[in-house]
């Protein structure tokens, strides 16, 4: 009966209880850690950017000071705009992703094929047109509320160019029934309102 | 249960296993992992069970067989984990120590292996077996003892005959036993369970949520059948040589890898700390870490650096978390995930996710998007197979690396999706996929938890090939400005090993080559290539199902539908024309060539379409012509250079050409009525199919009905396929005009040519199938995806289409629907979900049979026989004119849920509608039945099939016909004609042009490149995943061991307190005198202290 004397001594005790009681202690410290991180989460998906963090200075260089290289929308199948706001042909980019400034066909700021809800129907248009200068404090409202699903996407973005870039993508907001557009017409968005929608288009 | 209800919710059936089956067909996208044991035969021992090899070589294909026998006295005696060979030995002495058996031994193996750990031993006993047997299944290590078995396998090529049907009938014998199942819990008497005992040969489980148990772990049949394969390895990255990249300081550093799937747990011991950059999460549920496993094995597989090892270790991991725990996603979280990864500029995007809906344009627009800024896509092909047109999105998209599964013996696994693209129906032809495969079955990965685990599908194939690509792109990531989606698809499938007797629909350019692919990035120079990179028609298996038919003269032109794919920019055009340059001396000029092709070629790729003809001259003609096609591609300038690039590239071509066949002999297969989901919900044509509801194999003689085209041609008929109206062929050309299934309307000048036609001598056999409204109206259901209602537009086939195209000839299909076992002649035949014959002329040959009627099964819950169905009809309408059959159902020739094929009635008709020569077995059956007049079914109202058809004018209200569409007219290239020749044998390694020589490898130490597989045995030293005996098992059960302990330290001090407690209570007067000693020494005055 050597065992149930060593457990009845009050120091075994006490130190099967601390152990007990540590172990408990960490546990719990660790879950609220969890709890933690996982509040952290919802607080990170809560933050905005300010749209004050972000660079609202438009780039002004131009073709003729240009030592500084451009970023472009990439992308384009035809069409490329440049973070300056100029679209141009994919042609006449030059080799520091510039648009060629000096050739008719090139436009600034340009909201061709846009319409009045702030829709285009060409992605490099909507940049072009949503890095005008004036539509600053449309950006700054849609940054100040915007919807849930944006979060991360927003809080990634560094300035005006990249907030067009990303803005003016096909997203959530733009699908109705999950497989076709809401419009198939007017798809790229860089305002604050959905693109309209249209009946189930036929096909 | 209760939230995969709220995914959908059918109003057929009050199943609830029917529920969960249903609920993912439509939602957009599944992950891709496969539930091989259904779909597989399971192997009985000592049976004789024979495998298919994965293809179908046109007239021969190889037969793998094997027997197995038990062998006496010896035992596989399998533990609980892995142990050491001491330990093993320890155990099984001991267990047979307690037994008394004496007489035994351990067998010796001898391999690589057995310096490892492992989960079982070889022994033989000599004497009291029963008692040993038990004794070791008693074990507390031991999870079971088995006999030994002795497996021989022979291989050998054997003729294809019907001995492969009545294999494929054993099999789906052999599914409908072991599928009637338990009975179903039948709530509603007016909806019955009543499909519940069938199921498909082909069940596609694993889309379903309720499938993911049984799918994800490897269940004990299929460690059976595994062990009749060759080993596997215990690396994955072994199998592909990482470790000679690994060795040259590559170890995927500086890549930015993307991992859209289920998420990922934030300590995952896998996964170097800091690699995985970031994890988000873009579905309605609020957590980071996967729930499923599937996500951490496909990261696993991509970047894990410890036990089993991923490709990339180094790699910066892009966690996106677009499924649910209960595989739910939407197209919505996948456009704003994706614009995310654009965002962060992903480098290598896996996706091991698929779906069928091509036609989801936004998703697929996405997708282009992604490639077009750089971000090398590679997607699984889905698990669909070993039914062809079964290719998912976005695998099958040009810009998209598109993964096919193969086992460790470099077979085609039997899940990988397969056939052409069915983008291009009904007047093209479809494009190759995959693109590449890689080993997709019983591949290690890492477990959700840690430790490691086997899976099968091609959501595993994915992540092998992201891996793959995102090492070989840090390898040459300071070429970064030349690697993109383009050039590296270009440098895989350049560098792929092509398996042996398989076809291109199946294999793509082959087996994926990790340190080829790596040679030839290092030299690569941007340029253009095509895919595939020659036309062979002459070539089997490999360019299957060109080289089963040759051309000739008047026949619908042969279409090969070339991707091609532009490394030197993202967007690029064909200069000029494509140029045909037959070759003078091999007969060149017998050929005529036009071509289709994309205008621009964007994202980093384009579709070259070759369609083949044969030249009037060469209408007698019997030979082998070949020429080569020359293009040249352009991009803008790039880098700093003044001019634009360009590429041009030669496309070989060679043709055999044969006399035109007799009129007899050319059977029409019309595809141009024929249509599928997407984007339109047409039913299946079984009923009883139920987890399937959908009709999306593209109905092509190429694709679902390849069996019956195969069958065909074994029987010598020549089979086009007409992609146009009935306006835009030569009847008289034709012996037969097959309309299988067909859901389209006709336009009013069709049915007034195919009267013409018949009469001038056209056959027509028509293989019809259900329809109708109130049954249509039952299998709507709610699509969770798009969040709507799906009514079907038409049955099975749209039978009022069918019978305005025979009410001329004076015959009409009913609109009720029957189903039932039935014997003709010495065949058995299974009717699923067929039409009868409503009217039909009274010169006119009628059988009948009796059948269920399964629409009032359908509506009531309560099967009646109806006897004297009219299910098949033959009429010759006059002297001298085509002859006309009718059969009420398509499913006999469809291998989509084939349960009973009926291609002998099919030789039979067409032996009729051909020749007029009426077989015996259809007179002796020849029924007296008249018919009083029925009504004939209408078009479903409110119906929405206009949205879908080419032939009914896109307006509410009445359907109209559109005008009539101009036939497709093929202009001929202009040939200039070359006097060389080319080499008999086209299929080279093709040779992507390279800067300068290509340079020898530093460091290689890959013995045997392609002999045996490198498999087994590990690179000593580069690896550290032998971390000894069963250490996931370990660690999982010291997590365990603290609480526990905490738990009992507690409960034993409670103990302990408590029974002081009582103690003190029972014993009072011992405390007595304390208390008074301590109150005797505070007030110093005894007497006014109340006794207790």
């Amino acid at each position: 009966m050597l065992n149930s004397r060593i457990l009845r001594k009050r120091w075994v005790l006490a130190v099967i209880f601390l152990f007990s009681l540590a172990y408990f202690l960490i546990n719990i410290y660790r879950q609220s850690e969890k709890l933690v991180s996982q509040e952290d989460y919802i607080d990170r998906k809560r933050l905005l950017v300010q749209p004050d963090a972000i660079n609202w200075e438009a780039v002004h260089f131009t073709q003729s000071n240009s030592s500084k290289s451009c970023r472009n929308s990439v992308q384009g199948k035809q069409l490329i705009a440049d973070e300056r706001g100029y679209v141009c042909n994919r042609e006449e980019v030059d080799s520091e992703g510039c648009c060629r400034t000096t050739i008719p066909s090139t436009k600034r700021y340009t909201c061709d094929s846009c319409t009045n809800t702030g829709c285009c129907s060409i992605y490099e248009h909507c940049i072009s047109c949503c890095l005008q200068p004036d539509k600053q404090p449309l950006l700054r409202k849609i940054l100040s509320k915007t919807a849930d699903t944006f979060h991360n996407l927003f809080a990634s973005v560094t300035d005006h160019f990249e907030l067009c870039l990303a803005k003016c993508r096909t997203s959530s907001q733009s699908v109705q029934h999950e497989n076709s557009y809401r419009d198939p017409k007017a798809k790229y968005c860089y305002g604050d309102k959905p693109p309209d929608l249209q009946p189930v288009a036929i096909q | 249960m209760d939230i995969t209800r709220n995914i959908a919710r059918f109003s057929w059936s009050s199943c609830i296993m029917n529920k969960k089956t249903w609920i993912v067909i439509l939602l957009f996208v599944h992950i891709l992992l496969c539930d091989c044991n259904a779909s597989q035969p399971k192997i009985k021992v000592n049976s004789r069970q024979s495998c298919m090899n994965g293809t179908n070589t046109g007239q021969q294909r190889v037969q793998v067989e094997f027997s197995s026998q038990i062998v006496e006295n010896e035992f596989i005696v399998a533990f609980k984990g892995y142990y050491s060979n001491s330990a093993r030995a320890g155990f099984i002495s001991a267990a047979l120590r307690e037994a008394g058996v004496t007489s035994w031994h351990l067998l010796p193996r001898h391999n690589p292996a057995t310096d490892y750990p492992s989960d079982f031993e070889l022994i033989k006993i000599g004497s009291h077996i029963a008692d040993g047997i038990d004794a070791l299944e008693n074990h507390f290590n031991i999870r079971q003892v088995t006999p030994q078995k002795l497996v021989t396998r022979t291989l050998k090529y054997i003729n294809e005959t019907d001995e492969d049907r009545a294999e494929g009938n054993e099999v789906d014998k052999e599914d409908l036993q072991s599928h009637k199942g338990p009975p179903c819990n039948e709530s509603d008497k007016a909806d019955p369970c009543w499909t519940q005992k069938y199921h498909s040969s082909r069940p596609r489980t694993h889309r379903g949520p309720s499938s993911l148990a049984g799918a994800f772990w490897f269940s004990e049949v299929r460690h059976k059948n595994r062990k009749l394969l060759r080993a596997i390895p215990r690396q994955i990255t072994t199998a592909l040589q990482a470790e000679v990249l690994w060795g040259m300081g590559y170890t995927g550093a500086g890549i930015k890898v993307a991992i859209f799937d289920t998420g990922l747990s934030v300590d995952h011991p896998h996964f170097k700390s800091g690699r995985v950059k970031d994890r988000t999460n873009w579905t309605n549920e609020k957590t980071l870490d996967d729930g499923l496993g599937h996500g951490t094995f496909v990261a696993g597989v991509i970047s894990s650096h410890r036990e089993c090892m991923g490709f990339a270790p180094d790699a910066d991991l892009y966690i996106f978390r677009v499924f649910t725990n209960n595989q739910v996603s939407y197209t919505s979280w996948f456009l704003d995930a994706f614009n995310y990864a654009i965002l962060k500029k992903i480098n290598v995007l896996n996706l091991s996710i698929g779906g069928p809906d091509f036609m989801d344009h936004p998703f697929v627009d996405k997708v282009w998007e992604l490639t077009a800024n750089k971000v090398i896509m590679v997607s699984a092909i889905g698990n669909d197979g070993p039914l062809y047109g079964t290719l998912n999105n976005p695998a099958d998209q040009m810009d998209v690396i598109g993964v096919g599964g193969i086992n460790f013996e470099h077979q085609i696994a039997r899940f990988s999706s397969r056939g052409m693209t069915t983008w291009e129906l009904p007047g093209g032809y479809g494009r190759v996929k995959p693109d590449i495969v890689t080993y997709g079955s019983a591949v290690r990965g890492s477990a959700i938890k840690g430790g490691c685990r086997s899976l099968s599908g091609t959501s595993v194939a994915s992540p092998v090939v992201a891996g793959a690509v995102s090492l070989l792109a840090s390898a040459v990531i300071n070429r970064a400005n030349v690697i993109n989606p383009a050039s590296m698809k270009q440098a895989l499938m350049a560098s792929a090993r092509r398996l042996p007797g398989v076809n291109m629909f199946e294999q793509g350019h082959g087996r994926l080559d990790l340190v080829k692919a790596y040679q030839i990035l290092r030299s690569y120079k941007p340029q253009a290539s095509l895919s595939p990179s020659y036309i062979d028609l002459t070539e089997c298996p490999y360019m299957w199902p060109y080289c089963s038919q040759p051309i000739y003269y008047g026949m619908i032109p042969a279409i090969v539908n070339i991707t091609i794919l532009n490394g030197m920019g993202v967007t690029g055009k064909i200069v000029d024309k494509p140029l045909w340059q037959p070759f003078t001396p091999q007969y060149g000029n017998h050929i005529e060539i036009a071509f289709s092709y994309s205008n621009t070629l964007w994202p980093w790729s384009g579709y070259l379409a070759v369609a083949i003809s044969v030249s009037k001259s060469a209408a007698s003609w019997e030979g082998i012509a070949q020429g080569q096609v020359t293009l040249t591609i352009e991009s803008p300038a790039e880098d700093g250079e003044d001019t634009p690039r360009t590429s041009i590239v030669k496309l070989p071509v060679k043709v055999k050409v044969i006399p035109t066949p007799p009129r007899g002999k050319r059977v029409l297969w019309d595809q141009y009525h024929n249509l599928r989901y997407p984007p339109g919900y047409f039913p299946r044509d079984n009923l009883r199919m139920k987890n399937d509801p959908l009709d999306w194999n593209g109905d092509h003689i190429h694709t679902n009905f390849k069996d019956m085209y195969q069958h065909l041609r074994t029987s010598g008929y020549f089979v086009e396929v007409l992609g146009s109206p009935f306006t835009c062929f030569d009847a008289k050309q034709y012996g037969t005009l097959l309309v299988v299934d067909s859901e389209e309307e006709f336009f009013p000048e069709e049915i007034v040519k195919l009267k013409r036609d018949i009469a001038n001598g056209l056959s027509v056999v028509v293989f019809a199938d259900w329809y109708n409204v109130s049954v249509m109206r039952k299998v709507k259901f709610y699509d969770e995806n798009t969040r709507q209602w799906w009514m079907p537009d038409t049955g099975g086939a749209n039978i009022p289409a069918l019978n305005d195209l025979l009410a001329p000839l004076g015959m009409a299909f009913s609109d009720q629907v029957y189903e039932g076992d039935f014997t003709f002649g010495d065949h058995e035949m299974y009717y699923a979900s067929g039409t009868s014959i409503a009217r039909f002329p009274t010169d006119g040959l009628l059988i009948t049979e009796s059948l269920k009627n399964q629409g009032y099964e359908v509506m009531k819950g309560e099967s009646v026989t109806v006897d004297s169905v009219p299910i098949l009809g033959l009429h010759e309408p006059g002297k001298g004119s085509g002859r006309v059959v009718l059969y009420g159902d398509s499913n006999c020739l469809d291998n989509s849920h084939l349960q009973k094929e009926c291609f002998w009635l099919l030789d039979a008709l067409l032996e009729y509608s051909s020749h007029g020569n009426v077989p015996p077995i259809f007179t002796e059956r020849k029924s007296s039945l008249t018919f009083t007049s029925t009504e004939l079914p209408e078009r479903m109202e409110g119906n929405h099939l206009y949205r879908y058809s080419k032939v009914l004018e896109s307006h509410l209200g009445t359907p109209q016909s559109r005008p009539l569409p101009a036939c497709p007219h093929l202009s001929f290239s202009q040939p200039s004609p070359l006097n060389i020749s080319a080499p008999t044998n086209l299929y080279k390694h093709n040779k992507l042009l390279s800067i300068g020589l290509e340079p020898p490898l530093p460091f290689i130490n890959n013995p045997g490149v392609d002999g045996a597989l490198p498999g087994i045995r590990d690179a000593p030293g580069s690896l550290n995943w032998d971390l000894g005996p069963g250490a996931n098992m370990h660690s999982s059960e010291n997590t365990n061991v603290f609480p526990v302990i905490a738990f009992l330290g507690t409960a034993l001090v409670l103990v302990f307190l408590v029974n002081h407690m009582y103690k003190s209570k029972s014993k009072p007067r011992r405390k007595k005198p304390r208390i008074k000693k301590i109150h005797h020494a505070l007030y110093g005055s005894p007497s006014r202290v109340p006794g207790v």
